[in-house]
C-alpha cells in the first residue's frame, strides 16, 4: 500500500486494486487497473494525476462504487455514500431544471426535507457564485457554469470525503480561483479530498499530498512536500521524470 | 423513500416539460374532438361514437406516449451520464426503477386522466348519454398503460431505446390478442400445443381483459369480478418487470 502521508488515519484506501472490462464487439479484455495501492488519510488534500488513459477516472469510480473491482479490496471510512461528494469529469446535468431546483434534487436524494433542501442550495449557490443563475435552467449554463454547479452539487451533504475528477476544467480564471478557495475551505474544514488533475501548479498549490498514476498503476505517492524535495524545479519536471518522459500511458490488452 | 419520491418527483418535472408531450398531448384531444364531427355524420349513433373514437385515441397516444417516453427514460440518464450524479449518492438502484417509474406513472396519469375527463365533459356536453363507464374505461386503460411502461422499463435496461419501444408496443399489441391463443390451442392441437399456448398467454399480459371501452358505449356487459382478477394479474405483472429491471440495473457499471 501507498500512504500519502503518515500523520492522519486513513479515511480511503484500495489494496490491489485491479479492474478488467471486456469492450468490443470481439470482447476483448482490457485491464485498465493493475493492482492499485492507495491510501488517502483523514483531513489530507490529495491530488491524482498521470497521463490520459492512466486509470484515474476508474480508480475514482471504484472509490464510489460506480465500478466494481475485479480483484483487490476498497475500503472507506465513512458512513456510506452519504458522507461522500463527487464531481464527475465533464459534467451533464438535468438540462431542464434551474440550479436551485437541481440543487434541491440533490439534497433530496440525500434524504433532506424539501425545506432544509431548499436553504441548502441557496448556500451552496452563494458558494459558487451562482444566486443570480438560480432560477435560469441548467440548459442555459455556460461550461464553467456547469463545473460550479457540479462542485456545488458535490457539497450538499457536507461530505468528509470529496471526489473532484478534474474540477477546473473549462473554468475561466475567477471560476479556477473560487474552484480553488472551496478546496482550501474544504481543507480548512478538515475534509478530505481526492482530485483528479491534469494541473500540476493547482495539485502543488492546494495539495498535501500527491499520487501520480501510469498504466493502471501508481508509480509514486508521498506529500507534496517530499516530491518537491526531490525535484526542486518545481513538479513538472518531477511529474516527466516518474511518468518516464513521454508520458504517454494505455491500458494494455490482455489476451 | 424520500430518495424515491425525489427521483419521482424530478421524472415528473422532466416528463411534463418535455415539449413533445405537449404536442402528443394537443394532438390527442385534437383527436377526441374529431369525433364529436364524427358523432355528427353517423345516423343516430353520434353519442356512442364520439365515446368510441375518444377512448380509442386515449388507448392508442396514451400507449405512444407510454412506450416512447418511457425507453429514453432510464437510457438517457446512462446515455448523459446523469447516472454519476444519482449513484454517487444513497440512492439504491432498485429506488432508482421505482422512481423513474412512478414519476411517468403521474405524468400519463394527468395525461390519459386529463383525454378521458375531456372526453367525459364532451359526451355531457353533446348529451350522448354520458356515463361513469367512460371514466371507469379510462382508469382501466391507465392500468394497461402503466403495465406498457414497466415492461419498457425493464427492455430499456437491456437494449437500446428505440428497440425497448418496440418491443412494448409489440406486448401491447399480442396483449390484445392473447386471449385469441388460449382459443385456438383448444381447437385440437394436442396437449403439447395446448401447454405451449398457455406460457405465452400468462408471459403475454391479457389486455383485452380489462378492456371495458365495449361496455362503455353500450355493446356489452362487464363481468366486473374477472376485471378485478386480471387487473390484479396486471399489477403483478409490472412488479415482475420492475424488479427484473432493477436487477439488471443492480448488475450495471458506469
Amino acid at each position: 500500500m501507498t500512504p500519502i502521508t503518515t500523520s492522519t488515519p486513513p479515511l480511503a484506501s484500495l489494496r490491489a486494486v485491479t479492474k478488467t472490462v471486456v469492450t468490443g464487439l470481439r470482447r476483448r479484455r482490457v485491464t485498465i487497473l493493475k493492482g492499485v495501492d492507495l491510501t488517502v488519510g483523514r483531513g489530507d488534500v490529495v491530488g491524482l494525476v498521470g497521463p490520459n488513459g492512466a486509470g484515474k477516472t476508474t480508480t475514482v469510480k471504484v472509490l464510489l462504487g460506480l465500478m466494481r473491482p475485479t480483484t483487490g479490496e476498497v475500503d472507506l471510512a465513512v458512513e456510506g455514500l452519504g458522507d461522500v461528494g463527487y464531481l464527475p469529469e465533464n459534467p451533464y446535468f438535468y438540462d431542464y431544471l434551474s440550479g436551485r431546483e437541481f440543487l434541491a434534487f440533490c439534497g433530496r436524494l440525500f434524504g433532506m426535507g424539501g425545506r432544509a433542501a431548499e436553504e441548502r442550495a441557496t448556500e451552496l449557490l452563494a458558494d459558487v457564485g451562482l444566486t443570480d443563475a438560480a432560477g435560469v435552467h441548467l440548459r442555459k449554463y455556460s461550461k464553467g457554469m456547469l463545473q460550479r454547479i457540479g462542485i456545488a452539487q458535490a457539497l450538499v451533504n457536507d461530505p468528509q470525503l470529496v471526489l473532484l475528477d478534474e474540477p477546473m476544467t473549462g473554468l475561466d480564471p475567477i471560476g479556477r480561483l473560487e474552484v480553488k478557495g472551496i478546496i482550501q475551505r474544504l481543507h480548512d474544514q478538515g475534509r478530505t479530498v481526492l482530485f483528479n488533475s491534469h494541473i500540476l501548479a493547482d495539485v502543488e498549490e492546494l495539495c498535501t499530498g500527491i499520487a501520480v498514476m501510469k498504466a493502471g498503476r501508481i508509480v509514486w505517492a508521498g506529500t507534496v512536500e517530499r516530491a518537491l524535495a526531490e525535484s526542486p524545479d518545481g513538479l513538472e519536471p518531477f511529474f516527466m521524470r516518474v511518468v518516464g518522459g513521454d508520458g504517454a500511458s494505455a491500458p494494455e490488452a490482455t489476451p | 423513500m424520500t430518495q424515491v419520491a425525489a427521483i419521482a418527483l424530478n421524472t415528473f418535472r422532466e416528463t411534463v416539460r418535455d415539449r413533445v408531450l405537449t404536442v402528443i398531448a394537443l394532438f390527442a384531444l385534437l383527436m377526441i374532438v374529431a369525433g364529436l364531427w364524427l358523432g355528427s355524420i353517423s345516423l343516430e349513433q353520434g353519442g356512442r361514437m364520439m365515446k368510441d373514437f375518444g377512448l380509442v385515441a386515449v388507448t392508442a397516444f396514451g400507449v405512444i406516449i407510454a412506450a416512447f417516453i418511457a425507453a429514453t427514460l432510464v437510457r438517457k440518464e446512462v446515455e448523459k451520464r446523469t447516472v454519476f450524479v444519482l449513484f454517487s449518492k444513497p440512492v439504491s438502484r432498485g429506488g432508482f426503477v421505482v422512481g423513474k417509474f412512478l414519476g411517468l406513472a403521474a405524468t400519463l396519469g394527468v395525461v390519459v386522466g386529463g383525454m378521458g375527463l375531456f372526453l367525459f365533459l364532451m359526451t355531457l356536453a353533446v348529451g350522448g348519454g354520458a356515463s361513469g363507464m367512460v371514466l371507469v374505461a379510462t382508469a382501466l386503460i391507465y392500468l394497461q398503460v402503466l403495465t406498457v411502461v414497466a415492461v419498457v422499463v425493464f427492455f430499456s435496461t437491456i437494449t437500446s431505446a428505440i428497440l425497448s419501444s418496440m418491443l412494448g408496443l409489440g406486448v401491447f399489441v399480442a396483449g390484445q390478442l392473447s386471449h385469441n391463443v388460449l382459443s385456438l390451442s383448444r381447437i385440437g392441437a394436442g396437449a403439447v400445443t395446448e401447454a405451449a399456448s398457455w406460457v405465452v398467454f400468462v408471459l403475454i399480459p391479457n389486455f383485452s381483459a380489462v378492456d371495458v371501452k365495449a361496455a362503455a358505449v353500450g355493446e356489452q356487459t362487464v363481468d366486473w369480478g374477472a376485471v378485478a382478477l386480471w387487473g390484479v394479474y396486471l399489477v403483478a405483472y409490472m412488479t415482475v418487470a420492475l424488479i427484473g429491471a432493477a436487477f439488471v440495473m443492480r448488475r450495471k457499471e458506469f
